[in-house]
C-alpha cells in the first residue's frame, strides 16, 4: 500500500509506525538487501546518534575463536513471506537477504551502487537494451543442489504468472516477454529490455534473487505464500531459518552449507526475530534488555533512552520518509461523475478544476502561511536540541544527492504576503467573522489524515493553528487507514495530510505524471512538461542528463505547490552496544547480519 | 440433557447466519479490500486486474456472499487472502493460545471474584469489606489495555520480575529442561491473565457479595445458624450454593467477553491468538479470516451460554431440562 502509515506489513501488514505504508517501501525493501554503506548519518545533531560502522572490518569467526551470543530483534508483525516472488513488506526483504545471497550486492553512496555479488559480472550490448550477466558458479541452495540460470528464470516466470499476484510484477514490465531473462545456459542469462532506460532501473529490474526450481516448481502458484517452502525454506544465504512459530517468533541460525564468500560467515549463534506489534511494549523491552534492536523509535523516546540506557546505541537511517500535505486539483464531485463513464479513458483535462486548490496562485499563498520549521521543531527535535527532521521540497529524498534539487528557492514563512496574495485573489473578510470569503463562500476546507499516526494528527492542529492566522478555517478529519488510502486513490478529499517512504532508485512517474494510469497522483497535478520530463528521465541512460531532467522537475512540482512539501524524518533505531559492525542504514533496517559479532567479554547469551 | 443440547445448538445455526452475513456486509461497506495489499504505485493496471480476479473480488458482493455461503455450509472457510493458507489452519494456530489465556483467566476471575464476594459477604459493613469494595470498583473501572501497560512497567521495568511479552522467552526457551520450559510458559501467562481478568473478578466479587447477601437473610440460613451450625458452614455449605446461581449467568457471557477483550491483552502482551488474528484480520480487510474469527466468537457465545446453562443443573438440583 502506498503511503506512510503505521506500519502496514500490509495495509496490514502496513499501517503501523509511520501512519500509513508507504507504497515505495516495496521497492526499498527489495533493493535494501545487501552491501553497505548508506546515508545513515547525522544531519542536524551534536551528540546524536551514531552512524553504521563500515564494512570488511569485522573479525573472522576463526579470529573469534568460534560464534558466539544471540541476537534479539523486535519485528511489529510476523514475515508475511520468505519468497521474493511474493513478499511485500521492506522488513521481509530484510530477512530474506539474510537468508539469500544477493544478485548484486548493493551499496548506497548518493545513489544505488551496485557490486557483484551472485551476478559475477554484467555487460551491456550497444544499443543498452541487453544485460548479459554471468552467474557466480559454484553457489548452491542448503540442500546442496547448485543454483542456476534455470532458478532465475523460474522466479522471474513466477512474478510473470498473474495467479502468483506477485507485487514484483512491474519489474517485467519494461522486459521483452520471453526474453526476460533469456536462459544462455547454466550460468549466463540476458535480460532483453524493450527500449534503453535508466541504467539504475534497468538493473534493479534484473535484481530479482533466485527462488529454487526444483523445490518450487510442483507449488501451487496460487498459494505460494502459504507453502509449505516457509516451514523450511531452500536458501542460499549465510543463514537459515530454524524455527518459525507463527506470530511468535523467527529463530535463524548461521546455514553450515552456505557456498558463498568466506567473509559472510555468520558471527554470530543465533538471530531471534521476536513480533511484537505494540510499540510501547516494544520500548519496554529494549529498556529492560529483552530485546537488542529496536527500530523507528520516536525522537523523544531515543533522548530519554540515551540517558537511562547508556549500553544502546543508536543509529540514524537517513531521508527515507516524508509528510505531505495534497492539495486536490479536481473538484472531487465532478471527477468521480466522470471517472464513473469515462472510467481509465477520462481526460483530466476536462474535470472541474477544485475552486480554491485547483489554482497554483492559492496553494502557494497557503504554503507561505504554514510554519513547516515550527512543525520540525515541535514533532522532530528533542528537548536536547536533537533534529530528526529537514525541510522537504519534492517527493525525492535528499539521500539522493545526485538526483535530489538542493537548489530550489524554499517559499519561505510570511503570514503578511500570504494574506495579500489571498486578497489578490479575491479572498477577503467581508462580513468579519474571522473567515476570508469570495462570491459570499467562506474560506473553508478539510484536511484528511489518518488516526493512528499522532505525529502527523499534531502537525494537521499546527497547521489548523498557522490557517487561522490568515482566516481560513481548516477542519480536520481523521479516519481510519485503509479508508484514508482509497480516498487518496479516488481523490475524494479536499487536503489531506499524507506521507511517502522513497524509492532509491527514483522514478516520479507514479506520483506526478498526469493521467488515469497514475492513480499514485493523488492531486490530480498535470503539467506537460513535467510529464516529458519525468518520461524522459526515466528512459535515459546517462545519469547526468537523467538527474538534470529530474532535479528540472522537481523544481517545476514545488513552483506549482500541487503538495506542500513538509519534512523529511530520520528513522532512529538502537542496538545494543556489545553489536560491533553493526549495518543499519538507508538501505535496511538491519544488514549484513552475517557480519555482526561480539566480543568475548561481552557475550549475553552464551549458548 | 442431550436433547436439550442438540436444540439449543439448532437455535444456534440463525444466530450464526445473521452474525455472519452481517459481518459479511460490514467488511463489503468499507472502502478498499484485501488486494489493495499488494498494489504498489508501479503495479500495472493489468496485474491488479488479474490480482483481483484471482481472489474473485471482481464478482459482485452478493454472488460472493452466496458462494461464501455455499463452501461454510460444506466446512470450506476458504483461504486467507493476505496468508493464502486455508484459513482452518490459521486459526488453528491461534485458537489454543488464546483458549489457554482465557481459561486460566476464567478460573483466576471466579475463584479470586466467589472468594472476596464471600468474604465481603460474611463481613458486611466491616473495614474490610469496605476496602475490598473500594478496590474492586477501582479494578472494575480500569481500562484492561491501561493495566496492561502499567503491570508491563511495574513487573517489567521497575521490578523486573515478570516476562512483559510472548508465550515463552526467545533465546532461553530451547534450552530449558522440559519443567523449566513449563515454569517459562506459565511465568508468560501472568501478567496477560491478570490484565484480562482483574476488572471481570472485580465485577464478580461485586455479584457474589449481593448474591450471597440476599440469600443469608433467608429463612432456611438463619434456621441454620440457629440450630448452632457455625458461620464457616452455614456460609459455605448451605448459602453458598444457592448464590452461586448468578455467578454462574456470568460464567457463560464471560468467555466470549474474555475472547473479545484479549484483542487489546494479546497486542499489548505480544500473544499470539485470536485477538491478534482478528486485528490483523481486520487491518488487511482479509474476508474469509474474519468470518472465520467471528464464526469462532459467536459459537463461543453459544458454548459458553450453553455451559451455563447445564451448570444451573449441577447447582440447583430443582433445574430439570425438558
Amino acid at each position: 500500500m502506498p503511503i506512510t502509515a503505521p506500519s502496514s506489513r500490509a495495509l496490514a501488514p502496513l499501517l503501523r509506525g509511520l501512519g500509513l505504508t508507504l507504497p515505495l517501501a516495496l521497492l526499498a525493501g527489495l533493493v535494501g538487501c545487501s552491501g553497505s554503506g548508506g546515508d545513515g548519518g547525522p544531519t542536524a545533531s551534536t551528540g546524536g546518534p551514531t552512524t553504521s560502522q563500515g564494512p570488511g572490518k569485522e573479525p573472522t569467526v576463526e579470529e573469534l575463536g568460534g560464534r558466539r551470543d544471540a541476537l534479539v530483534i523486535a519485528e511489529l508483525s510476523d514475515a508475511d513471506s520468505l519468497l521474493y516472488a511474493v513478499s511485500q513488506s521492506a522488513s521481509d526483504a530484510a530477512l530474506i537477504a539474510n537468508l539469500n545471497m544477493d544478485n548484486f550486492e548493493a551499496t548506497f553512496d548518493c545513489s544505488l551502487k551496485y557490486e557483484p555479488a551472485f551476478y559475477e559480472s554484467w555487460t551491456w550490448d550497444d544499443t543498452h537494451t541487453i544485460l548479459k550477466v554471468k552467474l557466480r558458479e559454484g553457489v548452491s541452495w542448503s540442500d546442496g543442489k547448485p543454483v542456476t540460470a534455470h532458478d532465475l528464470k523460474f522466479t522471474y516466470d513466477l512474478v510473470a504468472d498473474p495467479v502468483v499476484a506477485s507485487p514484483r510484477q512491474s519489474m517485467l514490465e519494461k522486459m521483452v516477454p520471453g526474453k526476460a531473462p533469456l536462459v544462455i545456459d547454466d550460468y549466463n542469462v540476458e535480460f532483453h529490455y524493450q527500449k534503453a532506460y535508466n541504467t539504475a532501473t534497468m538493473l534493479q529490474h534484473a535484481g530479482l534473487a533466485p527462488s529454487p526450481k526444483h523445490v518450487l516448481e510442483s507449488a501451487d502458484r496460487a498459494s505460494l505464500r502459504g507453502n509449505d517452502f516457509h516451514k523450511n525454506p531452500t536458501t542460499t544465504g549465510p543463514w537459515r531459518i530454524d524455527k518459525w512459530e507463527p506470530d511468535s517468533r523467527i529463530v535463524l541460525v548461521p546455514n553450515e552449507k552456505f557456498s558463498g564468500p568466506k567473509g559472510m560467515t555468520p558471527r554470530l549463534n543465533r538471530i531471534i526475530f521476536k513480533i511484537i506489534p505494540e510499540y510501547a511494549t516494544r520500548l519496554v523491552e529494549l529498556e529492560s534488555g529483552a530485546i537488542d534492536l529496536m527500530t523507528a523509535i520516536l525522537p523523544t523516546d531515543a533522548a530519554r533512552l540515551k540517558k537511562s540506557n547508556p549500553e544502546l546505541s543508536f543509529y540514524r537511517r537517513g531521508w527515507r520518509s516524508s509528510d505531505y500535505i495534497a492539495w486536490n486539483n479536481f473538484d472531487s464531485a465532478d471527477y468521480k461523475a466522470q471517472k464513473e463513464t469515462a472510467k481509465e479513458n477520462l481526460d483530466w483535462s476536462k474535470v472541474k478544476r477544485h475552486p480554491i486548490f485547483g489554482d497554483v496562485a492559492t496553494r502557494r499563498a497557503l504554503t507561505k502561511a504554514i510554519d513547516i520549521d515550527k512543525l520540525i521543531k515541535d514533532l522532530l527535535t528533542t528537548d536536547d536540541g536533537e533534529v530528526y527532521g529537514r525541510r522537504a521540497v519534492s517527493t525525492v529524498t535528499p539521500a539522493l544527492c545526485d538526483t535530489h534539487n538542493n537548489d530550489i528557492t524554499l517559499i519561505p514563512l510570511n503570514v503578511a504576503e500570504a494574506k495579500a496574495e489571498l486578497e489578490a485573489q479575491g479572498w477577503k473578510d467581508t462580513n468579519n467573522d474571522g473567515v476570508l470569503d469570495r462570491d459570499g463562500k467562506p474560506f473553508r476546507f478539510t484536511l484528511l489524515t489518518n488516526s493512528g499516526n499522532a505525529r502527523r494528527n499534531k502537525a494537521a492542529v499546527i497547521v489548523q493553528d498557522n490557517l487561522k492566522a490568515i482566516g481560513v478555517d481548516m477542519q480536520i478529519e481523521q479516519v481510519e487507514s485503509n479508508t484514508f488510502f482509497e480516498r487518496l486513490r479516488k481523490k475524494d478529499y479536499e487536503a489531506a495530510l499524507s506521507g511517502w517512504s522513497a524509492s532509491l532508485a527514483p522514478d516520479m512517474n507514479p506520483m506526478w505524471h498526469s493521467g488515469e494510469k497514475y492513480e499514485f497522483n493523488f492531486t490530480g497535478y498535470s503539467n506537460p512538461q513535467v510529464d516529458q520530463l519525468i518520461a524522459d528521465a526515466l528512459e535515459e541512460p546517462d545519469d547526468a542528463k537523467s538527474n538534470a531532467m529530474l532535479k528540472e522537475a522537481q523544481r517545476l512540482i514545488y513552483e506549482d505547490q500541487p503538495y506542500t512539501f513538509l519534512y523529511w524524518m530520520d528513522e532512529i533505531v538502537a542496538v545494543h552496544s556489545r553489536f560491533k559492525d553493526v549495518r543499519v542504514d538507508i538501505l535496511s533496517q538491519y544488514r549484513r547480519m552475517d557480519a555482526w559479532w561480539v566480543p568475548a567479554n561481552e557475550v549475553k547469551y552464551p549458548q | 440433557m442431550f436433547t436439550y443440547t442438540l436444540k439449543k445448538l439448532a437455535m444456534a445455526l440463525p444466530l450464526l447466519w445473521g452474525v455472519i452475513t452481517l459481518i459479511f456486509f460490514l467488511i463489503e461497506l468499507s472502502p478498499g479490500d484485501a488486494t489493495d495489499r499488494f498494489f504498489t504505485p508501479e503495479t500495472p493496471p493489468e496485474v491488479r486486474q488479474a490480482i483481483t480476479e484471482k481472489w474473485g473480488l471482481d464478482k459482485p458482493a452478493v454472488t460472493r456472499y452466496g458462494i461464501m455461503m455455499v463452501n461454510l455450509l460444506q466446512g470450506d472457510f476458504g483461504r486467507s487472502i493476505s496468508q493464502e493458507r486455508p484459513v482452518f489452519d490459521i486459526v488453528l494456530d491461534a485458537l489454543p493460545n488464546t483458549l489457554v489465556l482465557s481459561l486460566l483467566s476464567l478460573v483466576v476471575i471466579n475463584l479470586v471474584g466467589v472468594v472476596l464476594g464471600i468474604i465481603q459477604a460474611a463481613r458486611q459493613y466491616s473495614a474490610l469489606d469496605g476496602g475490598l469494595s473500594v478496590l474492586s470498583l477501582f479494578f472494575y473501572s480500569m481500562p484492561g489495555f491501561w493495566l496492561a501497560l502499567v503491570l508491563q512497567l511495574v513487573f517489567g521495568l521497575w521490578w523486573p520480575v515478570l516476562p512483559t511479552s510472548g508465550m515463552i522467552d526467545p533465546v532461553m526457551h530451547d534450552f530449558m529442561t522440559p519443567s523449566q520450559q513449563t515454569w517459562d510458559k506459565l511465568a508468560h501467562l501472568v501478567l496477560p491473565s491478570i490484565a484480562l481478568g482483574v476488572s471481570s473478578a472485580a465485577s464478580v466479587a461485586r455479584y457474589m457479595r449481593s448474591s450471597l447477601l440476599e440469600v443469608i437473610r433467608q429463612d432456611y440460613i438463619r434456621t441454620a445458624k440457629a440450630k448452632g451450625l457455625p458461620e464457616y458452614v452455614v456460609v459455605l455449605k448451605h448459602a453458598l450454593r444457592n448464590a452461586l446461581l448468578p455467578i454462574i449467568t456470568i460464567l457463560g457471557m464471560q468467555l466470549p467477553f474474555l475472547v473479545s477483550g484479549a484483542v487489546l491483552v494479546e497486542s499489548i502482551f505480544a500473544w499470539p491468538g485470536m485477538g491478534r488474528l482478528i486485528v490483523q484480520a481486520i487491518f488487511s480487510q482479509d474476508t474469509p479470516l474474519i468470518i472465520a474469527c467471528f464464526f469462532i466468537l459467536t459459537m463461543l457465545v453459544v458454548v459458553g451460554n450453553l455451559v451455563a446453562d447445564l451448570l444451573y443443573a449441577v447447582v440447583d438440583p430443582r433445574i430439570r431440562f425438558e
